[in-house]
């Protein structure tokens, strides 16, 4: 017997009923192609070469020889067939595109925002655009990214994108910040 | 405790990132050791009070284990390394 499987985003319901945009927006993207890939052993150069070079991929730091990529250009059902194929036997890949929730942050207060649950320096001379860290927001482990001198992206687990969006409306509370899903 | 760890990986980071993983100063016998060397790194731990080698992981960041040597009375950290390079391993 076959079965029809509906994609569902982990924010469904939770947020999108009020749709406004304020001086500080938090974006939900619908879909987002992401990947974990992992170096195989002694090939991190080979691996972050081959990644760098190709444009079609955002390789952000997670850890030693171990990026979180992100892809504008390949569907969610090819990214990690795509990278499985550039990276041949120097990484090891894994597709995470329904496995996290890919959330963007932006506005002139955004780094405030953050401050009040990351315990990271995001100043631009210690943070610049293009740096990505996995960093503890309060108590969600997210990958923090910049992606402009006033806008991060969060990439977080699926189960606990409903919590993060809780934590950012909280920690955004003194400022202007509203929540969608987003248009593209 | 230390309140602040410096990853070699990710930066100087808020403890709270970090979980305590044990003793890093015991050494793993080889496999047919006798039952009293193996009972001893299984089970036996000194209690010092001072400088101290510990296991850290980096739980909330990029997920390695990591070597903390620091003092437990002055909470002062002499130095932090990841794990794997201690033995001669990779990245």
């Amino acid at each position: 017997m076959a079965y029809d499987y509906q994609a569902v985003h982990a924010l469904d319901g939770m947020i999108g009923a009020i749709s406004e945009r304020r001086v500080n927006h938090l974006a939900a993207h619908r879909t987002t192609a992401i990947a974990m890939v992992l170096a195989a052993p002694g090939q991190t150069a080979e691996a972050a070469g081959i990644l760098v070079a190709n444009g079609e991929f955002e390789a952000r730091f997670s850890g030693p020889g171990e990026w979180l990529v992100l892809s504008e250009v390949h569907a969610p059902e090819t990214l990690a067939a795509e990278l499985g194929l550039r990276l041949g036997h120097f990484a090891f890949v894994a597709d995470q595109s329904h496995g996290r929730v890919a959330l963007t942050l932006s506005g002139p207060d955004a780094t405030r925002i953050l401050a009040n649950g990351i315990a990271v320096d995001l100043h631009p001379d210690a943070f610049p655009v293009g740096r990505a860290a996995n960093v503890l927001c309060n108590h969600l482990s997210v990958n923090l990214a910049r992606t402009g001198e006033t806008s991060f992206d969060l990439v977080v687990m699926r189960s606990f994108a409903d919590a993060l969006v809780g934590d950012l409306k909280v920690m955004a509370r003194s400022f202007d910040l509203s929540v969608d899903f987003a248009t593209r | 405790m230390a309140s602040l760890i410096s990853c070699p990986h990710c930066g100087t980071r808020a403890k709270e990132e970090f979980f305590i993983r044990g003793d890093a100063t015991p050494v793993r016998p080889a496999p047919m050791a006798g039952d009293d060397m193996w009972n001893d790194y299984v089970h036996v731990r000194a209690n010092p009070r001072g400088r101290i080698r510990e296991y850290w992981q980096h739980v909330a960041g990029c997920r390695r284990w990591l070597v903390v040597e620091r003092d437990n009375f002055t909470h002062e950290v002499f130095s932090v390394s990841d794990a794997a390079a201690g033995r001669g391993g990779e990245r």
